[in-house]
């Protein structure tokens, strides 16, 4: 159990993690990575939602239907977001303005729905939840390094302070743009897939 | 139990479905207050920042307001022709909520609601007045403030927010100090079609009533400039009473001038 446990907690930041391995939430690691602090913000958030809305699963998971699992998911899933939006707006309204549209994207990451169906209704709430954080740090991840980039490069600051403009950098403005976001997660899968050979296709 | 029989799945999604919207009515509901009190400082917040007023150690809500209530001379509404409209009570430092501006900006960008414009203005005590303006963005709408000097050509600042624009790159409008920067000490021409605007590519000092797009964010940039377009546009009757009375020292002279050159037309 307790070897279990440890896979549960590890695997999902490298060896089965769900951007470079399981390519999940791709979409959103585009839009959100121009500035670093967009991507930290949206990685706090995703492991939350996705922490708690595994665990609410988790404990629901004997009593629903299976024909309508789906929908079931993305009501508890879609009830998270709109109440850590509401509280957020309520009691830490600046966190919640610097959020602004990532926290509606959550909804539409693949990631959530992912765990829920693959781990969530098959475990035991506890596991669950830290599959489910797990799973946020390990999207955090690579959105934080991608975010590096692409700020860096792209516009010669980190979290919003020029760093590049002392060597006399100028800015690539292809890096800002979204095709770039799939140059640097393909890199990403690149150096993984060398140092973890099993992934390799034959 | 067999949780794949059909009854079993009606009531369970039902159950589901009411529970989930009893629990959002509920925090929706307690947190409203709440959450308004956010909206309307931050509004404020807004304007105050877009009227060039330091609101860097305004920390709290109350701070906030009672700035406001310290330096706001008027708070009114005017229509097309320039005339008020009605008027808010400074005194509790009500404003135009963004819903009203969504509802103004209906007859502003239609020609056939012209008349009936109701547009706020906010007139503080050092001279300057808030202008807003209110428009379509690239995923949702746009919103801000345009402040003008005591001579009402001169542009004394800006301010843009949004719904849902595109971090780092639409999101800039509001994000970006640099961009409301560049509206500072342009004037506002109605002898040119766009009084006051957003152009691509144009270099900072090339026209005086034109500021330079952000890259990359094309859709949201032009959005923004017909919103400031169509709004300044209606508050122009307004504007141009406002700069005859700044021309003439004795403001009640006007009137008068008005006169005169309304029998010289008959």
């Amino acid at each position: 159990m307790d070897a279990k446990l440890k896979e549960t907690i590890l695997n999902p930041i490298f060896k089965g993690n769900p951007i470079s391995v399981l390519v999940l939430g791709i979409c959103s690691s585009l839009a959100v990575t121009v500035e670093l602090k967009g991507a930290c913000v949206m990685a706090l958030s995703v492991i939350i939602v996705t922490g708690l809305s595994s665990l609410v699963c988790s404990l629901i998971r004997k009593t629903i239907p299976n024909r309508v699992r789906i929908v079931i998911q993305l009501t508890v899933v879609a009830m998270m977001v709109i109440l850590v939006d509401q509280v957020l707006k309520a009691f830490a309204y600046g966190i919640d303005k610097q959020l602004s549209v990532y926290i509606g994207l959550i909804i539409t990451n693949c990631i959530v729905m992912g765990r829920i169906e693959a781990f969530a209704l098959g475990n035991k709430p506890i596991p669950s939840l830290l599959d489910g954080l797990m799973n946020g740090v390990g999207y955090g991840m690579i959105l934080v390094i991608v975010g590096f980039f692409r700020e860096l490069l792209g516009s010669g600051t980190l979290f919003g302070f020029p760093v590049l403009k002392a060597i006399g950098y100028t800015n690539n403005g292809l890096v800002i743009l979204p095709p770039m976001a799939l140059i640097f997660l393909g890199c990403i899968i690149w150096v993984q897939r060398s140092i973890q050979k099993d992934l390799q296709e034959k | 139990m067999n949780t794949n029989n059909n009854v079993y799945t009606v009531v369970y999604t039902t159950v589901v479905c009411v529970l989930v919207a009893a629990i959002l009515a509920f925090v929706s509901g307690s947190l409203k207050n709440r959450q308004e009190a956010n909206i309307k400082a931050e509004t404020i917040s807004q304007i105050l920042t877009a009227a060039q007023f330091d609101t860097e150690s305004l920390k709290s809500n109350d701070d906030i307001i009672n700035f406001y209530k310290e330096n706001i001379s008027m708070a009114y509404t005017v229509n097309a022709n320039g005339n008020e409209v009605s008027c808010y009570v400074t005194e509790d430092a009500n404003i135009c909520n963004i819903s009203e501006l969504k509802k103004a900006n209906y007859s502003v960008v239609d020609p056939a609601k012209a008349d009936e414009i109701d547009i706020p203005v906010y007139a503080f005590k050092n001279g300057v007045t808030v202008l807003a303006i209110y428009g379509a963005g690239l995923w949702g709408p746009i919103w801000g403030y345009v402040a003008l000097e005591p001579d009402f050509k001169t542009v004394k600042g800006a301010y843009f927010d949004h719904a849902s624009e595109t971090p780092g790159l639409g999101g800039k409008i509001k994000d970006d100090p640099a961009f409301r920067a560049k509206f500072v000490g342009k004037v506002v021409d109605f002898d040119d079609e766009a009084p006051l605007s957003i152009i691509k590519g144009i270099a900072p000092d090339a026209k005086a009533n034109a500021v330079d797009a952000i890259s990359g964010a094309t859709m949201t940039s032009n959005g923004l400039s017909k919103a400031i377009v169509s709004w300044v546009n209606a508050y122009k009757g307004y504007i141009l009473s406002q700069q005859a009375v700044a021309r003439e020292p004795q403001g009640e002279v006007m009137p008068l001038a008005v006169e005169e050159s309304e029998n010289i037309n008959e």
